[in-house]
């Protein structure tokens, strides 16, 4: 039933906050689904130039048809750019209409240029477009829709500085859904790979999607091996601690009852399950790998498994409870992948906790290796027991973590995801070189112009143009295109139109054009056929476009919201941020310039504000409950003080070394915390036995080692994410066992 | 942004029109040296024997027969070989033109209007044509059998003309070929048919000076072949 309906989805924008302002959403919908997040720069190198060239168009010729692609050019002008059916309405298109009428002034002029270029040797080319076209208007077009900057041409295709050849894809996939792009970037290979001459050359991609995918190729990976070693490790430990392999094999069992019922309480609750819920709540669940490790350590001969898991399960009901309130901080931050683990965990836990008091016991066998007697344990213990405890030790604490936080330079906050990418930084620069010598447009800024239909966007941004015009001659951005570049508003289109002759008027003009000039005189029956064509046709809207691939990109950059309708205006090559913001200045706010790190830096900064609010919340319930569950505010303070000293002594060390706390540090906190926090409860208890005494400190011997073993093993991953999370969490169990030991109540001076 | 400009529009005009590869007609200049069959010996002899030192000026007046067009379009000036890769194309009549072609770049300067330049790579046609020049000016028989298939009529002594047909078929489809009329160790003419029947012809040294005001196929055709 479960693997019925269990849908794993990997769109990592459910790891990410809920947005809250209209900047923050249109910043999630860019980043995931932009036009700048779908565009994969694509390079090949390694033959000469006409190989190179000749696997370029060849690539274009495999990949122009396959759905998954919504666009791939390459440098060679399409004439398929503009589709067929829509070449008469270059004349609705080209803004010559706007200054110009077709008399016979300016057709004289244009016609004797023409002749011109017939005696020039740009002839041959211009040869087959005149009779349709003499004015050019096509080509007109063509420059204008070209990027600004664009690669220098060799052999007919976009060639880098360095020799590659270069190509931009468009995929139909969103950039923020990894398993959609894999198939994309598969897609490009396969095709490349099966071109002719394709074996010495060398086919090199860059983009967020296909970084989305090397990201989650290298997660999987580091995931899979670190499984593995820690699995073994586990095991090692286990059997080295308890000497029997049954404890091994029915310790998994509530471990595994955990995690299967886990993902059914998933499946209930949310549509879809995250992959990295999964990932992150198994580790999470090494928590409740404890509960079986007490039981195991607490056997003592000739005692029933049943009896003494029932002298333990206060405590450990209290440790559960604890950890499930830590972890429903997790929910109310609100972020959909941080609420699926919480479920996860704590639906996890309890069920852990309940087949340990429940089940285990039942199923243990009867002969049981008493732990208290084990000759080492008890010399450890001893060590532990005459420990000096000085009551001043908190002080002591609480001034070093004070003196290491005033000390440590750098900003407190890491607010820059950016910072937190795994990708090796060659690969970034390979993207960076790219992006300039293709002019893609940058990343960081967008021009948002909001109007309340779609025409009224269009017509902002006709409005907009020749501000826009200006600021690009100051240089102060390479590029800036507006909705409008590509379809000029309905209102604008019949301006034109209307200034189209009518035929007999056309004809008159076009014959005082021609005298003097040496054309014949039918040649330009198709350009009259067109015109009498542009006349009539119904003006162009974005849906009717956007069929071909220049359609497809306006598409993407007029986007309907809330009612009202926004305009994406794409800029590269920012040098004057002032400037560009200037231009919204007088616009009553339907045009600003959306700084996409500034947003995503302010989303950071909610997200956080939202967790530490919810972690204050939970510390405060967890004080009450432990104070509850203890009846003792002295004892509850044993078991609160160590963890809340230990917890921020982790974070004080982690500035000192010059690390900047993000998301991932806060949530390794809890995760340690709610460790540390069974350890403490376990060595605050006096039982007064001696041996209870040993079997507590060999139980969470155990806890510790496995759970650095686990935890320790992710601090040497590469990737940022997992290295905080391992790295926070050993010092925090290392910290929280010292510290729950040296501040535990004095065995004796009870 | 926005093509307004009278005087820009044709510089980024050219850069357009040169690449549109509507005819894609491949340059094979850069690729491996292909194998063929030695040229006969006369041949070799004859095309040496054109070949003179640069810098090297010939007067030149063109004749282009187009479809589109009721009668032919008439130019004349001068051509320059200036060594190596570099040829000047000097148009004086009837509107003051020069293009110069250099390191692979071409650029154009027309009468009253800017400079335009573009790379010699997205114009193949053109570099057909500067190496058939370039070759001839030169006396390069290998260059010239590199990029095209020789046949000689008649001897180096008297009148001769030299057809060149393109090797690379992406050239032959848009040029059918290129016929070298000349008399003993001069080249007098120089005819370029196109696959859609398009004719353009050029009259080199001497002969330039006897364009006719209304040329045809035929007068230019007789005058080439005749004898000075």
């Amino acid at each position: 039933m479960v693997s019925q309906r269990l849908h794993v989805s990997s769109d990592l924008r459910s790891f990410m906050p809920a947005p809250t302002t209209p900047d923050q959403r249109l910043l999630m919908e860019q980043v995931g689904e932009g036009p700048g997040s779908r565009l994969l720069l694509v390079s090949i190198s390694g033959a000469t130039d006409a190989q190179l060239a000749g696997l370029s168009q060849g690539l274009v010729a495999a990949l122009k048809h396959d759905a998954h692609y919504s666009q791939v050019i390459n440098g060679s002008f399409d004439l398929g750019a503009l589709d067929p059916k829509l070449l008469p309405y270059r004349y609705l298109l080209s803004p010559t209409l706007d200054t110009q009428p077709l008399d016979a002034d300016y057709l004289a002029d244009e016609l004797q240029q023409r002749v011109d270029d017939l005696s020039s040797p740009a002839a041959s080319l211009l040869k087959d477009l005149l009779p349709r076209d003499p004015t050019l208007e096509v080509l007109k077009l063509a420059r204008q829709w070209a990027p600004a900057k664009s690669p220098q041409i060799r052999e007919g295709v976009w060639f880098s500085p360095k020799d590659e050849a270069l190509l931009l894809v468009q995929t139909v996939a969103a950039g923020f859904d990894p398993g959609a792009q894999q198939q994309a970037v598969d897609g490009i290979e396969r095709a490349f790979h099966a071109l002719p001459g394709s074996a010495q050359a060398r086919l090199q991609l860059s983009g967020p999607g296909y970084f989305s995918v090397v990201m989650g190729a290298q997660t999987r990976h580091q995931a899979d091996w670190i499984g593995r070693i820690s699995t073994v490790g586990f095991i090692a430990l286990l059997l080295l601690a308890y000497r029997s392999v049954a404890s091994l094999l029915l310790s998994a069992l509530p471990i595994a009852s955990a995690a299967l019922a886990g993902i059914a309480a998933l499946t209930l609750v949310f549509p879809a399950v995250h992959g990295i819920t999964l990932a992150f709540g198994f580790t999470l669940l090494g928590v409740a790998q404890e509960y079986p490790i007490r039981v195991l350590s607490h056997r003592r001969a000739g005692e029933d498994a049943v009896a003494s898991v029932r002298a333990l399960w206060p405590l450990l009901l209290t440790a559960i409870a604890s950890a499930c309130i830590a972890y429903a901080a997790f929910y109310a931050s609100g972020v959909t992948g941080l609420q699926q683990l919480a479920v996860f965990t704590i639906v996890g836990l309890l069920v852990a906790g309940l087949s340990t008091r429940y089940l285990l016991p039942y199923l243990l066998p009867r002969r049981v290796r008493d732990v208290a007697d084990m000759p080492w344990l008890k010399r450890a213990r001893d060590l532990v027991d005459r420990l000096p405890r000085p009551r001043w030790i908190p002080l002591l604490v609480a001034a070093v973590i004070v003196a290491l936080l005033w000390t440590a330079r750098g900003p407190f906050w890491q607010n820059n995801l950016a910072a937190l990418t795994p990708l090796p930084q060659a690969m970034l620069v390979h993207d960076a070189r790219l992006r300039a010598a293709l002019g893609a447009p940058d990343v960081r800024y967008l021009l948002v112009l909001s109007a309340p239909s779609e025409q009224g966007v269009l017509a902002l941004s006709e409005k907009l143009q020749p501000a826009v015009d200006a600021l690009l001659a100051k240089g102060a951005a390479d590029a800036l295109e507006l909705p409008a570049r590509y379809l000029p508003s309905v209102a604008v289109q019949r301006a034109r139109q209307a200034r189209l002759p009518d035929p007999a008027t056309l004809r008159r003009e076009l014959d005082a054009a021609l005298q003097g000039l040496p054309f014949r005189s039918d040649v330009f029956a198709p350009f009259l056929h067109d015109v009498e064509t542009a006349r009539h046709l119904p003006p162009l809207t974005p849906e009717n476009y956007a069929s071909s691939p220049l359609g497809q990109r306006l598409a993407a950059m007029l986007v309907k919201r809330d009612g009202h309708w926004l305009g994406l205006g794409t800029v590269s090559g920012v040098r004057d941020v002032s400037a560009l913001q200037a231009l919204g200045a007088g616009s009553g706010g339907h045009v600003r310039l959306l700084d996409m790190k500034a947003a995503s830096e302010s989303l950071v900064v909610d997200y956080r504000n939202r967790i530490l609010h919810a972690l204050l919340l939970a510390a405060l319930a967890l004080v009450l409950t432990i104070s509850f569950a203890l009846r003792s505010v002295r004892r509850a303070w044993h078991v609160l003080a160590p963890m809340t000293l230990a917890t921020f002594l982790v974070l004080a060390v982690e500035r000192a070394i010059g690390i900047e706390i993000s998301l991932f540090h806060l949530v390794a906190l809890i995760l340690a915390g709610g460790l540390g926090l069974h350890y403490a409860l376990f060595f605050e208890r006096d039982t007064g036995d001696a041996a209870e005494q040993r079997r507590v400190l060999h139980a969470t011997i155990v806890c510790v080692l496995s759970a650095l073993l686990v935890f320790g093993m992710l601090a040497w991953a590469s990737i940022p994410v997992l290295r905080a999370i391992g790295l926070t969490v050993s010092l925090g169990v290392a910290f929280h066992f010292c510290l729950s030991i040296l501040m535990a109540p004095h065995a004796r001076q009870d | 942004m926005i093509s307004g400009n009278k005087n820009r529009h044709p510089k980024r005009l050219a850069r357009l029109l040169l690449s549109l590869p509507l005819l894609w007609v491949g340059a094979s200049h850069c690729e491996a040296a292909v194998q063929v069959a030695p040229l006969p010996p006369a041949t070799q002899a004859l095309i040496a024997a054109l070949g003179q030192a640069a810098p090297a000026r010939t007067a030149f007046a063109e004749a282009r027969f187009m479809r589109l067009l009721d009668r032919p379009l008439v130019v004349s000036g001068e051509l320059a070989w200036l060594g190596g890769d570099q040829l000047q194309r000097r148009v004086a009549q009837p509107r003051a033109e020069t293009a110069t072609i250099a390191n692979g770049e071409v650029t154009q300067q027309r009468e009253g209007k800017r400079a335009r330049h573009f790379s010699l790579a997205r114009a193949p046609q053109l570099q057909v044509l500067l190496d058939s020049f370039v070759a001839l000016l030169s006396g390069d028989a290998g260059r010239l059998q590199q990029a095209f298939v020789i046949e000689r009529q008649g001897e180096a002594a008297g009148a001769w003309t030299l057809d060149l047909t393109p090797r690379d078929a992406r050239v032959a489809r848009t040029i059918a070929r290129i016929s070298i009329d000349g008399y003993g160790g001069q080249s007098r003419c120089m005819r370029m048919q196109e696959v859609d029947g398009d004719l353009a012809v050029d009259l080199l040294g001497p002969l330039a000076a006897k364009m006719p005001a209304q040329p045809t196929r035929e007068s230019l055709a007789a005058l080439c072949q005749g004898t000075p």
